[in-house]
């Protein structure tokens, strides 16, 4: 072994075995448990292994199908707008000007709350009777009758929407003022000596560099939304009806509410593989995986 | 090879003394502090008033039982944080806490997985309970858990708007219509709980009793589909459909929005559980103090008044290591004394018929006491069963589309009907229930 | 684009989008001197009377110093081992060459794949087993789950930014490849470093599940958790849970605002030619 492996693996060792220690086993028991059917109210039908069963089940299960649906909808609405923004954000504050520490600060306040509050913030904001929401519209004559957000399947995901871009969006913004950070300014200055305008400046330089940061952005936020549990359990609940339950709502539903948790954990098992899968797409799509090469 | 390993020794250095530090940390912590005596935790319902009359009689209790200590371990009283944790607890087989509050519909299912401890061998005072508060508490003929306090669902009626409260539904409705509170901001005849969680299958439940239906049968057979529960929902759906006497914005509220409506002197009925009286006799922030009453659901010709039950009880944890000594708590803590104590301080309803005869409890709630019984009488408990919170899920999803708008109301129950039955074939529980 | 006057359409839309964001909070702010029964009845939005008892309830009756200072020891350190184990480990993985990189990575970023609420369960068991439920080890270790991942995996973006030749001019002058870590790369590094602590920060801080799943008690609670508890049954003492949202985001503000200047650092404060 040459003396720089040797090196790489002293280096990668300690991150590599704290995760090993925290990790395996969760993962291990949870793959486990998937292909068991085990009910935790009713000992007394035992702990059968049932191999796959419980993935039969879970492609036969409307409600499932409705809720990767839903999440599915979340994410690529929730990522796509937060990349924007973020994005926009990032080369706002790339600039200098006067009170610059203060617009970051005050960017990054609303990822600083804690998410049940931020939840319970824009549930209030949305409230029909006491909500400023509803008071603005009508008072700027915008609608007749203040909408009753909640009860509508359609309307319910608007504070969800915005409650979670106005939480995360400082996530990916300062993400990827850190990537803008590392683009020298000379290689604007050349693109400007070639006659590119803003535009130009951007597609051609901002963006090709700023690739690996935005993947980095796209993957973790993808996972994220894609387990979003806390923001919707407040806001909605997953109603009304089930029309804004996500699979971690239902996951949770079926590991501590319905207490099956072989099910559950093979619910699991499926967003991991579901998760795992997108990750990969992007890495192939975007081509800068950070193990590999070549940009 | 000297260089490479010259490379590798700062490095692990730094390994070594991270993982040194780990283990320190590791080391300080953990480790059980043996002592003499007996510890023992309960957790339960402790903020404000409720966690001052318990410490109370938690030091009472001590003071009897010298050699025994007790120690409240604060548990989130939202149900379904409350409900993870102890099955994450339980299931892992842990001893504390020994004493555990329960919501009423989780008994049977804490009973059939094994957690809570048959306390029929102790002797409970069953005699003394409700038939309401027996039946929640049993599962295969056992005993599983003591009522802490009785939670009522009812109706809280203007004093001033209506001239005595409702006997029948029609007559609800009729009076919601006539009396609308004159100068308040939106008008509202009545509002409850209507979001799609538990509270609306309480709801439910009260209008379904007042029609003469049920949700399972005593043999565990779904009844959800039948023309009784299609006519419930249908009222229900009445209301709060245009022109309706209820506002639009229940199907999103629990408890608290209903009563800040109640109280803001906006709505001529509510229904609610009893905790609300003592904040609307507030005449400092409550807008109807000294002008409102209880009274049970009213119900059609052929229901009867039904209140939904609620409430805490207590049980012993099967995994505590001292299960007698935690009973002796139990009973100590549903003891009649107790009992009233916690209605003169919380306002919650006793939980023993012996304590209704007592006359002290009329000053103790500020209610008359007839009245309360009234309600407290007309509890029925929700179906006794370990499925019962898949079976609540279903319900709810579909009871709530109903409300909404988006299925009528035959379709709704037909469909939950199916889906409940078929977890009850799945899960096979009517072999085992009895 | 940089240090160039910019439109007004952009800067409108910065000064909206500031708005949008610090206006909940704002809000919250006004809310939290707002008597209780006030919140409810849909009058404006500013309290017809200003109160500070929600303040004082926090601090006198709810000790709300003791869940502060557990947020900030749990994220604090959870911040400094996986910004140090993890940007070691990062730098292999950007710079040197070793069979299985990719397993490595796929293996680090695997572990934040599944949903928290099904890993609470086994890791509670295992917790228990290490007999760290209730203490600090035993809230870092899970945090690692997704801490670790999130850092590694920015960190190595940023290290294969920072050019390589400064590295081998260093190692030619003679220094070993630690050295030329330690002493070229690292300082390079620092605005990377920064921004993945910031945000490795405030995930943990804002962490909530796992906060309440693993610890028992007052004296191990994180800010989230503390706040969950103070609701009743039916009632959210709106007023406390707001004041205790405010408080709890100043020390996350500072933090803030201390290190963002470092974050801003850049390639371009002179140490790179070319």
């Amino acid at each position: 072994m040459t003396s720089e492996r040797r090196f790489a693996l002293a280096l990668v060792a300690p991150a590599l075995a704290a995760i090993l220690l925290v990790a395996v086993f969760p993962l291990g028991w949870t793959v486990w448990e998937s292909l068991h059917r085990h009910d935790l109210r009713m000992p007394w039908l035992g702990r059968p292994f049932v191999g796959l069963g419980n993935y039969a089940e879970i492609l036969r299960d409307g409600r499932f199908r409705g809720a990767m649906a839903h999440t599915a909808t979340f994410t690529a609405v929730t990522v796509a707008l937060e990349l924007l923004l973020g994005l926009f954000l990032a080369l706002a504050m790339n600039r200098a000007f006067r009170g610059r520490a203060l617009v970051r600060a005050a960017v990054l306040v609303p990822w600083a709350i804690p998410t049940v509050v931020a939840a319970l913030l824009w549930r209030f904001l949305f409230d029909s009777q006491a909500g400023v929401v509803n008071a603005a519209l009508t008072g700027l004559g915008a609608t007749a009758e203040a909408p009753v957000w909640f009860v509508d399947g359609t309307l319910a995901w608007v504070p969800l929407v915005l409650a979670d871009v106005w939480k995360t969006t400082p996530f990916v913004a300062l993400l990827l003022l850190a990537g803008l950070q590392n683009i020298p300014g000379e290689l604007y200055e050349a693109a400007a000596v070639d006659g590119a305008g803003r535009w130009g400046r951007l597609r051609h330089v901002t963006l090709p560099l700023l690739r690996p940061a935005i993947l980095v952005a796209l993957v973790f936020r993808t996972m994220d939304a894609f387990r979003v549990f806390d923001l919707v359990y407040v806001l909605t609940g997953g109603g009304p009806g089930t029309a804004t339950e996500t699979i971690a709502l239902y996951t949770f539903n079926t590991l501590f509410q319905n207490l099956r948790f072989g099910y559950g954990s093979a619910l699991s098992v499926t967003v991991f593989a579901v998760t795992f899968a997108l990750a990969m797409i992007y890495v192939r799509a975007l081509g800068t995986g950070p193990a590999g090469e070549g940009r | 090879m000297l260089p490479p390993t010259a490379v590798l020794r700062r490095p692990a250095r730094a390994a070594r003394v991270l993982a040194t530090a780990l283990l320190a940390l590791l080391a300080a912590c953990g480790g059980d502090a043996g002592g003499d005596g007996v510890r023992l935790t309960v957790s339960g319902s402790a903020l404000g008033k409720e966690g001052e009359v318990l410490r109370r009689q938690m030091a009472r209790f001590e003071a009897a039982n010298p050699g025994v200590r007790v120690e409240v371990q604060q548990t989130p009283d939202d149900a379904t944080q409350r409900h993870q944790l102890y099955v994450q607890w339980l299931n892992a087989r842990v001893g504390r806490p020994d004493v555990l509050q329960l919501d009423v519909v989780w008994t049977p299912e804490f009973a059939a997985a094994g957690w809570i401890l048959p306390l029929d061998r102790y002797g409970p005072p069953r005699a003394d309970l409700f038939p309401a508060s027996l039946e929640a508490n049993t599962w295969r003929d056992t005993l599983y858990a003591l009522p802490w306090f009785m939670d009522v669902g009812m109706l809280y009626w203007r004093t001033d708007l209506v001239p005595t409260a409702p006997r029948t539904l029609d007559e609800l409705e009729a009076q919601a219509r006539r009396a609308r509170p004159g100068t308040a901001p939106p008008r509202r005849g009545i509002v409850w709980q209507g979001a799609r969680y538990e509270g609306l299958v309480t709801v439910f439940l009260e209008y379904l009793g007042g029609f003469g239906g049920a949700i399972l049968t005593p043999d565990a057979r779904v009844a959800v589909g039948s023309p009784e529960a299609v006519r419930a929902l249908r009222f229900m759906r009445a209301q709060v459909a245009r022109g309706g006497i209820a506002p639009r914005e229940v199907l999103t509220w629990h408890e608290e929005e209903a009563r800040f409506a109640f109280q803001n002197g906006t709505a001529v009925f509510m229904r609610n559980w009893p905790y609300a009286a003592a904040l609307l006799g507030d005449t400092a922030e409550s807008r109807v103090a000294g002008r409102f009453a209880v009274a049970p659901m009213p119900a059609a010709p052929g229901g009867r008044p039904t209140a939904a039950l609620g409430g805490a009880q207590l049980a012993v944890n099967a995994h505590s290591r001292h299960p007698d000594e935690a009973y002796r708590l139990i009973a100590f803590l549903t003891a009649p004394e107790q009992m009233l104590e916690r209605a003169a301080v919380v306002g919650q309803y006793p939980a023993r018929r012996s304590v209704y005869a007592d006359p002290r409890l009329e000053a103790a709630l500020g209610l008359p006491v007839a009245g309360v019984l009234d309600v407290v009488e007309a509890a029925t408990p929700r179906p006794v069963t370990p499925i019962y919170t898949q079976l609540s899920g279903i319900l709810q999803v579909h009871l709530h589309r109903a409300l909404v708008g988006e299925t009528t109301p035959e379709a709704a129950l037909a469909a939950a009907a199916r889906e409940m039955e078929r977890v009850v074939e799945r899960t096979g529980i009517r072999r085992v229930q009895r | 684009m940089r240090g160039r006057g910019a439109g007004p359409l952009a800067t409108a839309a910065l000064a909206l989008l500031v708005a949008f964001a610090a206006f909940p909070f704002a809000w919250a702010l006004l809310a939290s001197v707002t008597p209780e029964a006030e919140l409810f009845r849909g009058g404006g939005v500013l309290p017809e009377r200003w109160v500070a008892d929600h303040y004082r309830a926090l601090f006198a009756t709810r000790d709300f110093w003791v869940p502060i200072r557990n947020s900030l020891v749990v994220a604090g350190t959870t911040t400094a081992f996986c910004v140090t184990v993890g940007g070691l480990a990062a730098y292999a993985l950007a710079r040197l060459d070793f069979p299985g990189k990719a397993p490595v990575l796929g293996l680090v970023l695997a572990v934040t794949m599944f949903p928290q609420i099904s890993i609470v369960s086994p890791l509670f068991l295992l917790l228990r087993g290490l007999r760290l439920i209730d203490t600090y080890p035993g809230l870092v270790l899970p945090y690692l789950t997704f801490a670790m991942p999130l850092t590694v995996w920015l960190l190595v973006g940023y290290f294969r930014q920072i050019p390589p030749d400064l590295e081998e001019a260093a190692r030619i002058d003679g220094a070993t490849r630690w050295q030329a870590l330690t002493r070229v790369v690292l300082p390079l590094a620092v605005p990377g470093l920064a921004t993945t602590a910031i945000l490795t920060f405030i995930y943990c801080w804002n962490e909530f599940l796992f906060a309440l799943s693993f610890t028992l008690g007052p004296d191990r609670r994180t800010v989230p958790v503390a706040i969950a508890l103070f609701r009743g049954q039916y009632q959210v003492p709106w007023g406390e849970v707001l004041a205790a949202s405010v408080v709890a985001t100043a020390p996350v503000a500072a933090l803030v605002l201390a290190f963002q200047r470092r974050i801003v650092q850049g390639l371009t404060s002179g140490a790179v030619k070319g």
